[in-house]
């Protein structure tokens, strides 16, 4: 008699869904007693656990022994050599999992540091996250409120200082939510908003500026950028979703640029 | 070489705090808990160009996962598996030193001794992904990469962690817990 949604119902508490599934685990647990229950029972017991021994700390004893270690492998009498190459106890085991855990993402992390040149506006990003962030608070989406192409991009017009690529990508998964105006590099930048199965991703767009180029693709807490730039505009699109997916939407709009490109050249 | 400790202290020692902790629920005793921090921050030093931007936090609690795995490894290979000390004078002192009020002190060492006994009787797994959670307040996909196994891996085992947990605190909490609503 367990709920099958009791999982997304856990995710929800932990923070872990996007607006929309908010919403919607928010009205299933209207209806269903048990996952009220569960809701109950998952702020007892995170109380339950914060209750423990607080913010404990390391010991200092530990922190200078810690210290004098360093200090010995770092210490410029004893470069990384017999020291480090010494394999402590174990270690050929803690590598393997070093290996299969922490490693799988280092190597990802380090496949994503790639991309940030040290000139590349490293606060960009973070902004950009933010601002994705606050889209998700409640009737913080959307400005205008269309999945009509149409609709949103000449209200773009009187609400940002630039009109980015909107096209409704439904046939290929990405439907058109909406739009919104943001501010961002010291402009009004616009938002374009899909969804994309349970995931939201915002697509800003604002003037390309001097502030260096953008990585193209970047991690942040978990969430993921991705960055281009077409004709005078930059673009970033982020989201909690997949790279396939992302970068699928990427494709879409950059294709759907290149179009609209053309056709203006030609004079249509 | 400064420099490159001086990263490490920036981006690596600045979680020592929290290595500290998770390794204090994982390890039967404070002391074994110092030794697997120590071990994991200098196997931490030494293979640092590896962690390249990742989160360090996640790295540094995914290495004091993996050396507390070895540490209890080659404990039980000598066989005897001690029960969770509940007399350590560390651990009382500990909790001596946490208020300046010694009545207050002593009711939240037996408070917090007796989560930690609750804590220290699930299964490790389980254990880990409650700390990850609850105390770190780690993201599924850092609690992932920290005990590296898949994220719906990581949502199934909270949920049945959380369950374990309820249900022996309940035991030992009566009437208190399904009041929190």
């Amino acid at each position: 008699m367990k709920c099958a949604e009791s999982l997304r119902v856990q995710a929800y508490f932990d923070a872990e869904v996007d607006a929309v599934a908010a919403a919607e685990i928010e009205r299933h647990a209207e209806h269903c007693a048990e996952c009220r229950a569960l809701l109950g029972d998952l702020a007892a017991t995170r109380a339950a656990l914060r209750s423990g021994p607080g913010e404990r700390r390391a010991p200092p004893a530990l922190r200078e022994r810690i210290a004098r270690l360093l200090g010995r492998e770092a210490g410029p009498l004893a470069p990384r050599s017999a020291a480090a190459a010494r394999p402590l106890p174990g270690a050929r085991s803690f590598w393997l999992g070093a290996l299969g855990g922490a490693g799988v993402t280092a190597l990802a992390a380090a496949a994503a540091i790639l991309w940030w040149a040290p000139a590349a506006p490293e606060r960009l990003p973070d902004e950009l996250l933010a601002a994705h962030l606050r889209s998700l608070m409640p009737a913080h989406l959307t400005d205008v409120l269309s999945t009509d192409q149409h609709t949103v991009k000449p209200w773009f017009a009187g609400h940002a200082d630039v009109s980015p690529v909107v096209a409704d990508f439904t046939p290929q998964g990405y439907r058109l939510l909406g739009g919104r105006a943001d501010y961002l590099e010291r402009q009004r930048a616009a938002v374009v908003v899909y969804q994309h199965g349970a995931h939201l991703i915002n697509v800003f767009a604002w003037g390309a500026g001097a502030a260096g180029s953008l990585p193209s693709t970047a991690t942040r807490r978990g969430y993921r950028l991705a960055c281009w730039r077409a004709e005078d505009l930059d673009y970033c699109a982020v989201s909690d979703t997949g790279w396939d997916e992302l970068l699928g939407l990427e494709r879409l709009l950059r294709a759907s640029a290149a179009a609209a490109a053309g056709a203006s050249a030609r004079g249509e | 070489m400064d420099d490159r400790r001086g990263r490490f202290e920036a981006q690596v020692l600045a979680h020592l705090d929290a290595a500290y902790r998770f390794a204090r629920w994982l390890c039967r005793s404070p002391g074994d808990a110092d030794d697997v921090v120590q071990d994991a921050v200098l196997r931490a030093w030494r293979s640092f160009e590896a962690l390249r931007g990742t989160d360090a936090r996640a790295w540094l609690l995914a290495i004091v996962r993996n050396c507390h795995r070895t540490a209890l490894a080659r404990h039980e290979r000598r066989a005897s598996v001690p029960l969770p000390e509940e007399h350590d004078p560390r651990l009382a002192a500990a909790a001596s030193a946490t208020g300046a009020d010694p009545e207050h002190a002593a009711i939240a060492g037996d408070a917090g001794r007796a989560l930690e006994r609750l804590l220290a009787a699930l299964p490790e797994e389980h254990r880990e992904v409650l700390v990850l959670r609850e105390v770190e307040e780690l993201s599924y996909r850092e609690i992932a990469a920290v005990a590296g196994v898949p994220i719906g891996t990581v949502m199934s085992r909270l949920a049945r962690a959380r369950a374990a947990f309820r249900t022996q605190w309940s035991q030992q909490h009566p009437g208190e817990s399904r009041e929190v609503r």
